[in-house]
């Protein structure tokens, strides 16, 4: 009886499908919600395997990729954080103004009267904060594993790219902070962008051109505020999600996580027969003329586990650790707002936002005179020794000779120099930073923690 | 390994629903629900339920689009307009009702003239006694900060905002002193102010623009705040900057915060024309057409000049010139109203139609007497017309030859 019915419903739906096929209609709803669909069975397959969102994650994944030692789930944060900005930033683009008669008011009513505004000011303010550390520490971390070498000669291994990639991410995340510093147009906004602006205006040659083009013109004013407004909430967040998918979808393509190599190490050790059947290059799935491509292989069942429930739960975990960790610190630290930008008051010390005062510290100890002739440090510390940085930073994987085994792991023998060095830099970054942030007082004296700063003149 | 990322899991939820609770919590118990319902029982208590029952909940504000304000003061202080909260605990307090006819609250807000951050909902910010935020509400608590014996005093410094330009303000005591003192001393010798005086010392104008950061306060013992160091200038210039040569002139204590007061309430803050105080916003006559209307009032056609007859009307004879020139010249008027409606300029006057009986009805209304009034004064402006016809008539001298 039932097996009656379906073939009953079967032919019946056959039937109208053949009908539609054959007046080549399809249904209303079908033309309005889906505009592609594959002509044949293999365009249909290509489609599944070029989505990006179905294949974020594999099968099955290690557990050492999992461990919450190794990698801290810095990246996953990072964009759990991106997440988080864009939502509240979405919001907030419905309250605030982009213009210079109302955007610190627009603030200010977001701070005192806009329902839960204090609440979403503060959640976009940290979870940004948060975002750089995060992000430079995801860095930290992948050069520290040497994350970023290719281990076994496998397909499409490209990991240097993908820390290449990072390293613009990170860039891009100094600017996305950058940008949005400005929009609240007070006093620590506006004063923080001309500092700002005013070191990367010192480069030769490209330096003035640029700040001209950032600001709209010489000054900071309504077409500064609207460029980077636009900056801010549309051309930087775009950027972000396409390249934060893209270093997603290579972490795959490079084989998961850098940590999973040492696996191939000890499989390649214990001199297990390599299965050498394989003609990828035929196929055309490979590049490369060899025909026997040579594979170790490792035991799936013995060292992987599927990627739902292992991944996804810690996914869930990180994710709501994340959300937890920005509201406790949105409820505890309290967002600053100070008086309303005026070009004609400089605040003393006038300070540039804190991931960047390890520069203007730099430019302030490569700033000295000898004799009568006063080196300019905006130019040897602004701009030169950050971009050695980067450039540093963006060329090191490719000559990084450090043995395979190295690949992956903490604080490596093979790779202690390198380490150090890195370390060092990292180090002096981050004393810098904490210099500039707070022991740098009016007329940008030094004042030790313990030592009080000046009484700040009011009004009344 | 699942069942531990199981309990984070839980927990985490758990925590992010106590936080969730937290920020709901924080957002519906601010300061001023506190207040309000306070008010609201307060009411209850002095008035009944009925007229609590009226009292409006949430934040409150005044927009004043004018001077660019938003003042939300009046969400926990709710009894401004009230009646017979006069001797009320603040802030549930009737605001003085003389001062509030002439400055309504939807066109000058609270903070134009008390000072204060009106955009703040929370007790602290809104006081405005907090970091990054320069006006503070002039009020006691300031006012004992420098001992000011008068609480009310430094509000002037924010009334002058728009007083600016007046001799004398009624209640502004300390400022009326101060403005007195410039003239007495003559401060203008040297220095500029609005424009008027001399260069050996700063350009006063817009002193009360001039930033916190701006000023030396070395020397300054105590407080170091812009009225501080105007007050410590105005008693001993020399002690608060050596270099200055301005005279010490022994000022009070009472003076030099009335003149510290003073100067600082010189600013540059935008204020449209229509608030500041003796700023004429209207057409003026010149000079010239002042002294003209004085002439024709001591004339004989000085009647027709008083009740507004000549903005139509010239009554040539009688030496009364309109400047429009819309009615015909009433120096004929005995025989032209004649010509023109068939009736005596009597009967017409006293019955008039067309446009003169719109305009006597409405614009000019004239009793009888006056009415007659005018009629002999137009028989005279008609012997007038004559008289000089005739004269003008008569030959003139011959000029005498070359």
């Amino acid at each position: 009886m039932a097996t009656e019915l379906i073939s009953e419903t079967k032919t019946r739906s056959t039937l109208l499908v053949m009908l539609r096929d054959k007046l080549r209609l399809k249904p209303a709803w079908e033309k309005l919600t889906w505009t592609w669909r594959p002509e044949t069975k293999r365009e249909a397959g290509d489609a599944i395997v070029r989505n990006f969102v179905l294949h974020w994650f594999p099968a099955k994944v290690s557990l050492e990729s999992l461990s919450w030692g190794y990698s801290f789930w810095l990246g996953t944060i990072s964009a759990v954080l991106f997440l988080i900005l864009t939502i509240t930033g979405g919001v907030l683009m419905f309250l605030y103004v982009p213009s210079v008669e109302r955007a610190y008011l627009s603030v200010k009513d977001l701070e005192f009267s806009t329902s839960y505004g204090w609440f979403l000011r503060g959640l976009h303010r940290i979870g940004a904060h948060l975002m750089v550390a995060v992000v430079f520490l995801h860095m930290v971390r992948v050069f520290l594993t040497g994350a970023f070498k290719n281990g076994r000669k496998a397909v499409g291994q490209n990991r240097p790219l993908n820390w290449i990639i990072g390293v613009a991410l990170l860039l891009i995340t100094l600017l996305l902070s950058f940008t949005g510093y400005l929009l609240p147009w007070d006093q620590l906004a506006y004063w923080a962008i001309t500092v700002g602006t005013n070191i990367a205006s010192s480069a030769p040659v490209f330096g003035e051109p640029t700040r001209f083009i950032l600001l709209g013109g010489t000054t900071i004013e309504q077409a500064t505020l609207i460029r980077f407004y636009v900056l801010h909430c549309f051309v930087l967040p775009l950027a972000t999600l396409w390249l934060v998918s893209y270093h997603m979808w290579r972490v795959r393509k490079d084989g998961g996580l850098a940590c999973v190599e040492k696996r191939y190490e000890e499989a390649k050790k214990e001199e297990r027969p390599a299965i050498a059947s394989k003609t990828y290059s035929l196929l055309g799935i490979t590049g490369g003329t060899a025909v026997d491509v040579r594979n170790v292989m490792v035991d799936d069942e013995k060292d992987k586990v599927p990627s739902s429930p292992y991944l996804t739960v810690r996914l869930a975990v990180v994710t709501l650790a994340t959300l937890v960790a920005s509201i406790v610190l949105t409820l505890i630290v309290k967002a600053p707002l100070e008086e309303a930008a005026n070009p004609a008051v400089t605040p003393n010390p006038a300070k540039a936002p804190w991931y960047f005062l390890w520069l203007q510290e730099l430019v302030t100890i490569t700033t000295f005179t000898i004799g009568g002739f006063t080196i300019n440090g905006a130019l040897i510390g602004g701009i030169i020794l950050p971009g050695v940085l980067v450039l540093a930073a963006v060329l090191w994987p490719y000559f990084d000779k450090s043995p395979v085994s190295s690949i992956g792991r903490w604080f490596p023998k093979e790779r202690k120099w390198q380490n150090r060095i890195f370390l060092l830099i990292i180090v002096a970054i981050l004393i810098l930073t904490f210099i500039g942030t707070f022991m740098r007082g009016p007329f940008w004296e030094i004042y030790m923690p313990w030592q009080e700063w000046e009484q700040t003149p009011r009004k009344f | 390994m699942l069942s531990k990322d199981a309990i984070k899991l839980y927990v985490l939820g758990l925590s992010l629903l106590g936080l969730t609770a937290w920020v709901f919590f924080r957002e519906n118990r601010m300061d001023w629900t506190d207040y309000q319902a306070e008010f609201k029982e307060f009411v209850t208590e002095k008035f009944g339920a009925e007229r609590a029952a009226q009292v409006p909940t949430g934040i409150q504000q005044i927009w004043v689009k004018d001077l660019d304000r938003v003042d939300r003061c009046i969400t926990c202080h709710q009894a401004v307009e009230w009646k017979g909260l006069e001797t009320a605990p603040e802030p549930y307090r009737t605001h003085p009702k003389e001062i509030l006819e002439k400055h309504p609250l939807t066109a000058y807000g609270c903070t134009s003239c008390h000072g204060g951050q009106g955009f703040s909902t929370i007790l602290p910010d809104a006081h405005g006694n907090v970091e990054h935020w320069e006006e503070p509400v002039l009020g006691a608590e300031v006012s004992e900060a420098y001992l000011i014996k008068n609480s009310k005093a430094l509000m002037e410094m924010n009334c002058n905002s728009c007083h600016r330009y007046d001799r004398e303000t009624k209640g502004m005591d300390y400022i009326n002193t101060a403005k007195k003192l410039v003239e007495q001393k003559d401060c203008r010798a040297c220095h500029t102010i609005n424009g008027r005086g001399g260069i050996i010392g700063p350009d006063l104008t817009f002193e009360g623009e001039k930033p916190t950061e701006q000023f030396d306060y070395g020397r300054l013992t105590g407080r170091h705040s812009v009225f501080a160091w105007q007050v410590a200038h105005f008693q001993n210039p020399k002690m608060v900057s050596p270099d200055s040569v301005m005279p010490n002139f022994g000022f009070s204590s009472q003076d030099a915060q009335a003149l510290a007061l003073l100067v600082m309430s010189w600013r540059k803050e935008p204020i449209p024309a229509n608030y500041i105080s003796g700023v004429q916003l209207r057409d003026v006559p010149t000079q010239e057409e002042i002294e003209k209307e004085k002439r024709m009032l001591e004339g004989e056609g000085a009647f027709f000049v008083q009740n507004k007859c000549f903005i139509c009307h010239s009554v040539t004879s009688l030496g009364v010139d309109s400047a429009a020139k819309i009615g015909p010249d009433l120096s004929d008027a005995v025989t032209d109203v004649q010509s023109r409606f068939g009736r005596t300029l009597d009967d017409f006057l006293m019955e008039p139609t067309g446009t003169m009986s719109v305009v006597l009805a409405t614009q000019i209304p004239l009793t009888t007497e006056q009415r007659q009034q005018a009629i002999a004064l137009l028989k005279v402006a008609y012997q007038r017309k004559l008289e000089q016809q005739i004269k003008n008539a008569s030959p003139s001298p011959m000029p005498t030859g070359k």
